[in-house]
Order: structure tokens, then C-alpha cells, then sequence
């Protein structure tokens, strides 16, 4: 009988635990800085515990129904604790209050569990033995829930199913303590009916976890969401920490505010500035703008094209305050034309030419994008530049994704063009790619437009050296019969990602 | 949990079964009112026919007429449009050609498919190309991805038999004296006879014979079964494909060959050296008749009737449904050929997968489905008892073991019945030939034992040249 009561310390004091780094964790996922949230969300959580176990010296009467009621609810809220906070960060403006009371809640009704049960065991041991024992229990359970934790909840169950899981010993420990005393229970019968509904309502929750993480856009952006919306075309998200922004399109990083100007002054000026009186500038993708920002810093250019899948991005971009002053209100220029179609169907149905190209598609994740990554595309997008215009591609990293890489070249070059490949390191994406392509030979600018953040003439000749592991390997060339870079990519993605 | 589905529409479309059986039943026609004198008259406007009439151009020859009894022509490459995207309502694509079957060349080079021996990318089937529903999941290829050394096994057997160089397209043009015995044997007594057991290879050779023949396995010459592995060396990864299927390859011979629609042949007599063919309004007096119906239609029309070649012929149910939007996929992107594992049909085909759009909300689906199972007696009779409901509840029962949620994307389901769509090339079919007739040219690819593009070109050809031969004494270069 005592064994089986102190193995009931050892599982709830692991519970405990659980739940104190599924806040800690969750805390440093969705607010960064683990360092502070680690911090204060186990400062809360003790101290709660401190207010549970100040708390338990009222409770009197019927102390193992109580015991097993505090099971119960320590079962419920902790168990939903990770879905309760990762639904609050999606829906409600302050996540912290949510993270905070759900944090003193658990510590509170955790704080409780020792006390009352030392005094429901103080008249079975003597007091040195009882404290040496449920304290031995108490460090072990804590022991095993920090291993288990890292190593296999979180990793496999994940964090929504590993609070759950936890949730359901709670519950089973109080429905198993209606059994151990049942002799001294009056009301056994209401408390199992309750502790088996909570079990029910736990399990539920392990099935459909799923919901709970999409719901809630799961963990994947480390930064607080800003503006979330599903459009016809993608999913788009937008985060702040601090002044940083980001934008996600389903789910990929497109930019980080601190450090985009390095991506897009090298995306468009390597390029535009080789074509002296550009005047028709084409803009493929690029909904947010920025590429359009750079190419405003050529009077000579009359007109500038956009031509993005999503109605909802360009507006986003034209209205929204925050994203038009990072845009410098690119989109509201006159000199523009925003049009939104499928680029590839676009091409194929308007006679337009250009000076000048840029092509910021995302990256080939899929047979769809890929084709914009053909031998067919860019033929078709040569046909619309001048005799002796450019394009320039985003090319994904020559280092993280270097087949794709140079399978990007290979397709360019099987086009009938003539390929530039250059490379820079933007922080937030790590070395990046693009490419300029023409039919007439690339002669690097001898002048820039004024400005300028990040590129100068010293550096340019340097983006256009690649060292040694990111030299050209062998790739096929991607077709519209063949998409050969769908597969270069996923693994070589595949290779780099956990 | 369902939600109430809207109601899923359509129709049987094109149905002439009435006008066919007419034929059948030696129904009395009127007699034509009027005469015309035409050295050459084609019977029937699918591909063999069409290409009869484009080889009669290119030896410069204009003087022919070629009738089709429906309203359009195309035959088993009918096409048809709405407002998501053309569709086919038979055969969809057409391999890319080796480098020795200079014939489809010649034609695919006057369509422009191919370019200083280049082809546009643009026709050529786009990735991804086909993906198979098998054990709970989309796999990325048709053949499954199991007992691997089966496959080996299998592939390593064709390699030998391809090695004879007697698997050619078209049939016709080579000896089969090493393969012939194949010819013997039906493709499953083959399979045993070799040791292939396993279950997910037996399947995929069953599939395959449904897919080009419409037949079982157990009913397919064994030879034809393996000259659907052997007998393609494509120089580039395809098929080529169209929105409309080979409707495309129709309309292109369209816009080049005459066509009088809707005029059916119902009688053909010989009258010494001529021949005076009857439609309803015209009799024509022509020196050479190239017969491109189904084969098995001459006895009823042409008087007396000739010897012809026996042909088994499957029975064929083509659905087209419109999709309003796409089923939900897990891990998967849908594909241009979509097979389901253990189903009786052969999956759908996306009609509008040819798009250079990267997002396409709604689409159309051509479902293809050749009654194998049974005797084609009974499919046939089946074909005409069942209503559209019936194959509808069918159709939309097998595509719901990959797609839960199809009846909530599907708007409309036409439904096109065939009661002889195909030649079947069952055990002896290599051997058997057609009696020969002075001025009577058969062309359907039902000569050659099965239906592909290929051959009703091939006898296209054969018979424009024939029909050259017998008016000039030698075929004009």
C-alpha cells in the first residue's frame, strides 16, 4: 500500500515537472529569450507552488476526495496547458497573460499535492520516514520527467501531445486512489465517474492534437504573429520581435526586415545597373514590394510591371503602415503597374517587353512552383526582354541548396542564355543565390544608384567569386516534362533540416 | 459528419447506339437522291481515317471525300470542352515516337511537336507524371513499390525480348518468327509459366493490359502483353499530351483533311470495278473504297459482303466529371495519370494538368474504366441496362477509396458508353490476317489487333497507299 502511494509521488511530482517545462519551453518557442522566459516562468511556478502549499493548511475535511479533485484539475489544466497557450498565442492580443495564469494555476494546484498527501500518509509512517520517503519519490519523479522530456516527449509526441499524455497519469492517479481508498471514500462511485469523464476528455484531446497545433499555426514561427490570413493562393503570416519583422508564405521565410535591403539591393542593382537606360522593368513575384523599392531608384525607368499570384500580398503591402514605410510605398508609385495573375500564363499571354526582369518566385518546393524554375519559362521570359536586357533570378543557396543551384544555371543555360551566378550572405537566410542571364555577354556596372545600404562597387566582383563548397556540381537541367530541381531540392533540404 | 452535398449532375453523352444498330439490324434507308464521282471515298473520320486522308494530301492527292457518321469527327479521340478546360473522351496521349518510327514523326513534325529533332517541352507531359494509390497512400509511380526483385526480375525478361527487335509499332512491319510462340499463350499463363508470383506485379501487368487493351490479363495475347514493355525506345521523357487528349492531334488533322459529318454509310455495293457507297442524301462512284469504321461493321454495310478479320472488341465507359475544387492531399501533389490500386477502373487522368498556371482551382477528371471482368457480352448489355445513376454511385465508390471527400468536389459526371471501343489482340492474334479485295482498303486499327495512335495512323497510311496503287498502277512520290 505505501509503496504503491509513494510510486503516486513519483508520477505526479513528474507531472509537475512536465507541465513547468512545457510553459518554459512554449515561452522561449513563442516569445524568444529563453533565457528570461525560462527564468521567470520557473520563478512563477515555484512560487505559485509556494502559494499551493500555503493554501493546503485550510483544507480540513476529506482530505483524499480532495487529494483526487486537485488530481483531477491538475490533470485538465495541465494536460491542456501547451493547447490552452498555443491557441491563446493565436487568438487573444497578450499571450503573456494567458502564459502567466496558466503557469500560477498549475504551480497553485501542483503546490497542493505533496502537502495533502504527506498528511494523508502522516498517521501511516513515522514523520522522519515520511518526509525522507515522499521527498526521495518526489526528486526521483522530477529526475525521469527532465530526462524523458528532451529526449523522447518532445521529439516524438511533441508538446501538445506530451502535456496531454501527462494530463491522463493525473487522472489515472486519481481514478487509481479511488480504488487504493476506497475503503476510506464516501463518495468512490461520483469521483471515479469524474476521474474516468476527464480521462475521456484527455484522450479526446491526444486524437485531434492535430486540430489544436494547426489550429494554432503550430510552433513553427519563433517570432510573435502580427497578421495571419489563408488567401486563395498561400497562407501569409507576418511576426515582430522587437523591430524585426518577417514574412512567412506558407510557412517560408520570404524576409526579415533587418536584413532584406542586403537581399534585395543584391537582387536587383548587380543587374539593373549593367542595363544603362533601362525603361520597362519586370517584377515576377515580389508582392511585398521591395524589389520594386530598389528599382524606384532609377529615374530613368518609366514603368515598372508587377505581376504577383495574390491579390491580398500586394494590397497587404500597398495599405498596411508598418510594411509601406519598410517599402518606402513602392507600390503606391505611379510608374506601377501591379498585375495579378500566374506569372508563367501571363508571359504566355501578353506581348509586353522589358529592359529588364526580376524574377522572385519561392522556392521550388513543389511540382507547381517548379515550373517557373523550367527550360520553357525562361525561354518564354526571354522572348519579353530587349536585345540587350537582362534577367536576374532568385536562385535559393548555392551552400544549403547547392544542386538546386547550379541546376538552376544548367536550366538557364539549356534556354539559350548566357548565366551570371552570384552569391551574398543575407543574416536571416543564410549565403544566398541569384543569377543574371541574357543572351548578350554581362559586363559588371561601373556605378550604382546613391543609397545604397549594403552593396558598393568594391564588393560586387566578390559576389561573383564562390569559394570552395559552393563550386558548381553537376545537375541536369529542370523541364516542364522533368522538374529534376523539385528533387534536387527536397534533398538537399532534406540533408541540412531536422 | 458530412455536410449535405450539393447534387452531382450530367448525363450519358453522344450516345448513337441507335444509329449503330440500325446498321445491325439491316434497317431499310432511303435511297440518296444524288450522285458524285470521286476516285476515293473514305467510311469513317477517327484517326485511321483522318490519316488516310492526310497521306492521299501528301502524295497530291485531293480528289477523296471522307464520311463520318456523328456529328464530329475523331472517333476514339473525341474531345470535348467546358468552361474548366478541354477534355478527352478516349485515348489521351501518344508516346514519343522513336527515332525509327519515322511515320509519326513525319506527322508530329507537321504539327510542329518537333523541332529540328527538339521537342516542345510544352506538349510533352508535365511532371509530375503519374503517382498510384496503394496501401493507404500516393506512391510517386504506377508500378508499386514492392517485391522490387520481382520487378527486377520482370523488367530484366522484357529487356530480352525488346533485344529481339521484333516488339515494333508498327506490328506489322517486322517478322515475329523468335516471339511468335508468345502469341500462343495469354499474358497470365506467361506470367505463371515465368514464376511471377507476386501479387503487386501481377497486378500491374493485369493494369497494364486493361490500360492499352481493355482486356484481362488472362484474356491478352501474351505477346501483346509484352510488346506494351518492349516496343517503346522514347529519345525523351513524355508522353505528349493535351488538355483534349489526341482530340489536339484531331483537330490538327481537321484544320488539313475534309470532313463530311454526319453522313453515314449504309450501304456499299460493288458494281464491276467501281464501288457506289450510300449515305443518306449522296450515292458516290468511286474507284477505291478505304474502309476506316470498325472492321466488324463491313458485313452490314458492304455488299457482298467481303472476308473479314475477326477481332474480339472490348467494352469501354469513359466519365468525365468537373471538379469545382480539388480533394484534399496529404503529402501528395495530384498528378497528370492517377491510378488506384485494386480498383476495377484505371483512374482518372487531369485534363487541364497542362497548364502553365501554378494554382488551378477547379479542373476536369477523365475517368477510364474498360469493363475487363466480364465476358463483353455482358459489359455490353450491362453498358445499355444501368443508368447513370448506377455508374455515377461507381465512378464516384472507387475514386472515394483515395479521395473521402470527392463528392464534395465533383459538380458533374458525363458519362460516355462504348460498346465496341477497341480490338482486343487475344492469344492468335498475330497470326490472323485480312483477306485481301480488289479496291476495298480496311483501316482501323482494329488490323493491327489493338488501338493505339500509331497504328491507326500505320493503316491509315497503308490503305491511302493501297488505294494510290490501285488507281495509278504505283504510289506517286
Amino acid at each position: 500500500m505505501n509503496l504503491l502511494l509513494f510510486l503516486s509521488v513519483l508520477l505526479i511530482a513528474s507531472c509537475g515537472l512536465i507541465y513547468e517545462l512545457v510553459a518554459g519551453t512554449l515561452a522561449s518557442y513563442l516569445l524568444g529569450d529563453s533565457v528570461f522566459q525560462f527564468s521567470t516562468i520557473i520563478g512563477s511556478y515555484l512560487f505559485a507552488m509556494g502559494i499551493g502549499s500555503f493554501l493546503s493548511r485550510f483544507l480540513n475535511r476529506g482530505l483524499i476526495a480532495r487529494f483526487i479533485e486537485i488530481e483531477l484539475m491538475v490533470g485538465l489544466v495541465g494536460g491542456f496547458s501547451s493547447s490552452i497557450l498555443f491557441l491563446a498565442f493565436a487568438y487573444t492580443q497578450d499571450f503573456r497573460i494567458a502564459l502567466y495564469l496558466v503557469v500560477v494555476l498549475v504551480g497553485v494546484l501542483v503546490g497542493l499535492e505533496i502537502p495533502l498527501l504527506m498528511r494523508i500518509l502522516e498517521d501511516r509512517l513515522k514523520f522522519r520516514e515520511l518526509v525522507a520517503h515522499v521527498l526521495t519519490f518526489d526528486y526521483l519523479g522530477a529526475l525521469a520527467a527532465s530526462i524523458a522530456f528532451p529526449l523522447v516527449l518532445v521529439p516524438h509526441l511533441g508538446m501538445v501531445r506530451s502535456a496531454i499524455l501527462f494530463g491522463m497519469i493525473n487522472a489515472a492517479v486519481a481514478l487509481w486512489s479511488t480504488w487504493l481508498f476506497r475503503h476510506e471514500l464516501e463518495s468512490a462511485m461520483r469521483l471515479r465517474i469524474v476521474s474516468v469523464l476527464v480521462l475521456a476528455a484527455l484522450t479526446g484531446g491526444m486524437v485531434r492534437a492535430d486540430l489544436i497545433a494547426a489550429a494554432a499555426d503550430n510552433n513553427l514561427y519563433a517570432d510573435r504573429v502580427i497578421f495571419s490570413k489563408d488567401t486563395r493562393y498561400q497562407h501569409i503570416v507576418l511576426t515582430r520581435f522587437k523591430e524585426d519583422v518577417r514574412l512567412f508564405l506558407s510557412s517560408h521565410l520570404q524576409f526579415s526586415s533587418r536584413d532584406e535591403y542586403r537581399y534585395h539591393e543584391a537582387l536587383v542593382h548587380p543587374g539593373l545597373s549593367a542595363v544603362p537606360g533601362a525603361r520597362h522593368v519586370l517584377v515576377l513575384g515580389g508582392g511585398d514590394g521591395l524589389a520594386v523599392r530598389e528599382i524606384l531608384k532609377y529615374p530613368a525607368v518609366e514603368s515598372i510591371t508587377l505581376v504577383d499570384l495574390d491579390p491580398e500580398m500586394t494590397h497587404l503591402f500597398s495599405t498596411n503602415p508598418m510594411l509601406t514605410q519598410l517599402n518606402e510605398k513602392s507600390l503606391l508609385s505611379p510608374k506601377l503597374h501591379v498585375i495579378n495573375a500566374d506569372a508563367f500564363v501571363w508571359l504566355d499571354q501578353h506581348p509586353d517587353m522589358f529592359d529588364f526582369a526580376v524574377v522572385d518566385f519561392p522556392d521550388p518546393t513543389n511540382f507547381s512552383l517548379g515550373k517557373l524554375f523550367t527550360t520553357a519559362f525562361y525561354r518564354l521570359l526571354a522572348k519579353h526582354i530587349s536585345a540587350h536586357g537582362l534577367m536576374v533570378v532568385q536562385s535559393t543557396s548555392p551552400l544549403f541548396a547547392r544542386q538546386s543551384y547550379w541546376c538552376i544555371a544548367e536550366t538557364l543555360k539549356q534556354a539559350g542564355l548566357r548565366v551570371y551566378p552570384y552569391h551574398v550572405y543575407v543574416p536571416s537566410f543564410g549565403e544566398w543565390g541569384y543569377m543574371i542571364a541574357g543572351t548578350e555577354p554581362y559586363q559588371q556596372p561601373t556605378t550604382l544608384p546613391t543609397g545604397l545600404r549594403f552593396l558598393t562597387l568594391q564588393v560586387l566582383p566578390d559576389m561573383f567569386k564562390f569559394p570552395a563548397d559552393m563550386q558548381p556540381v553537376a545537375a541536369e537541367a529542370n523541364r516542364l516534362n522533368d522538374q529534376v530541381l523539385v528533387r534536387y531540392y527536397e534533398r538537399d533540404w532534406n540533408e541540412i533540416s531536422r | 459528419m458530412r455536410s449535405a452535398a450539393k447534387p452531382i449532375t450530367g448525363i450519358f453523352v453522344n450516345d448513337d447506339f441507335a444509329r449503330a444498330h440500325q446498321l445491325r439490324d439491316r434497317a431499310r434507308f432511303a435511297s440518296p437522291k444524288r450522285q458524285e464521282k470521286v476516285p476515293v471515298v473514305i467510311v469513317g473520320g477517327g484517326v485511321s481515317g483522318l490519316c488516310a486522308g492526310w497521306r492521299l494530301q501528301k502524295r497530291g492527292m485531293k480528289d477523296f471525300v471522307l464520311l463520318e457518321m456523328e456529328a464530329r469527327a475523331g472517333g476514339n479521340s473525341r474531345s470535348g470542352q467546358n468552361e474548366v478546360s478541354a477534355f478527352p473522351w478516349g485515348a489521351h496521349y501518344v508516346p514519343v515516337p522513336s527515332r525509327k518510327n519515322t511515320l509519326v514523326r513525319e506527322i508530329f513534325e507537321d504539327f510542329g511537336l518537333v523541332r529540328d529533332g527538339v521537342w516542345d517541352e510544352r506538349n510533352l507531359c508535365f511532371s509530375p507524371q503519374e503517382r498510384l494509390f496503394v496501401n493507404g497512400r500516393w506512391q510517386e509511380e504506377i508500378e508499386p513499390a514492392y517485391d522490387p526483385d520481382q520487378f527486377q526480375r520482370f523488367g530484366a525478361r522484357m529487356k530480352e525480348l525488346r533485344a529481339t527487335g521484333e516488339f515494333t509499332i508498327p506490328v506489322a512491319e517486322t517478322a515475329h518468327t523468335k516471339t511468335v510462340g508468345m502469341d500462343g499463350m495469354s499474358m497470365a499463363e506467361w506470367m505463371q509459366r515465368e514464376k511471377f508470383t507476386s501479387p503487386y506485379l501481377n497486378w500491374y501487368i493485369d493494369y497494364a493490359c486493361r490500360d492499352d487493351y481493355g482486356s484481362l490479363a488472362r484474356d491478352t495475347s501474351a505477346w501483346a502483353g509484352a510488346h506494351y514493355f518492349c516496343s517503346r525506345d522514347p529519345e525523351e521523357k513524355g508522353p505528349l499530351t493535351w488538355p483534349e487528349g489526341n482530340g489536339w492531334l484531331v483537330k490538327q488533322l481537321l484544320a488539313r483533311v475534309p470532313v463530311r459529318t454526319g453522313e453515314m454509310v449504309h450501304r456499299i455495293v460493288r458494281e464491276g470495278k467501281r464501288w457506289k457507297v450510300a449515305s443518306a442524301d449522296v450515292e458516290y462512284v468511286t474507284d477505291a473504297v478505304i474502309f476506316a469504321a470498325p472492321t466488324f461493321l463491313a458485313p452490314y454495310v458492304i455488299d457482298p459482303a467481303p472476308p473479314i478479320l475477326h477481332r474480339e472488341y472490348s467494352p469501354w465507359l469513359t466519365a468525365n466529371l468537373t471538379m469545382d475544387r480539388l480533394p484534399k492531399e496529404d503529402d501528395s501533389e495530384l498528378a497528370w495519370d492517377n491510378v488506384i490500386y485494386d480498383s476495377p477502373a484505371l483512374g482518372y487522368v487531369v485534363a487541364n494538368h497542362q497548364t502553365l498556371a501554378t494554382h488551378i482551382e477547379r479542373s476536369v477528371w477523365t475517368f477510364y474504366w474498360s469493363l475487363a471482368e466480364m465476358q463483353p457480352k455482358t459489359a455490353r448489355q450491362l453498358l445499355l441496362d444501368k443508368d447513370w445513376t448506377f455508374w455515377k454511385e461507381a465512378i464516384l465508390n472507387d475514386l472515394s477509396k483515395a479521395h473521402p471527400d470527392i463528392r464534395d468536389c465533383v459538380s458533374r459526371i458525363d458519362i460516355m458508353r462504348f460498346g465496341h471501343a477497341m480490338a482486343r489482340p487475344v492469344p492468335g492474334f498475330l497470326t490472323t490476317r485480312q483477306p485481301s479485295t480488289e479496291g476495298l482498303y480496311f483501316a482501323n486499327s482494329d488490323q493491327s489487333g489493338y488501338s493505339i495512335f500509331e497504328e491507326a495512323q500505320y493503316r491509315g497510311v497503308r490503305a491511302a497507299d493501297d488505294s494510290l496503287l490501285h488507281l495509278h498502277g504505283r504510289v506517286s512520290r
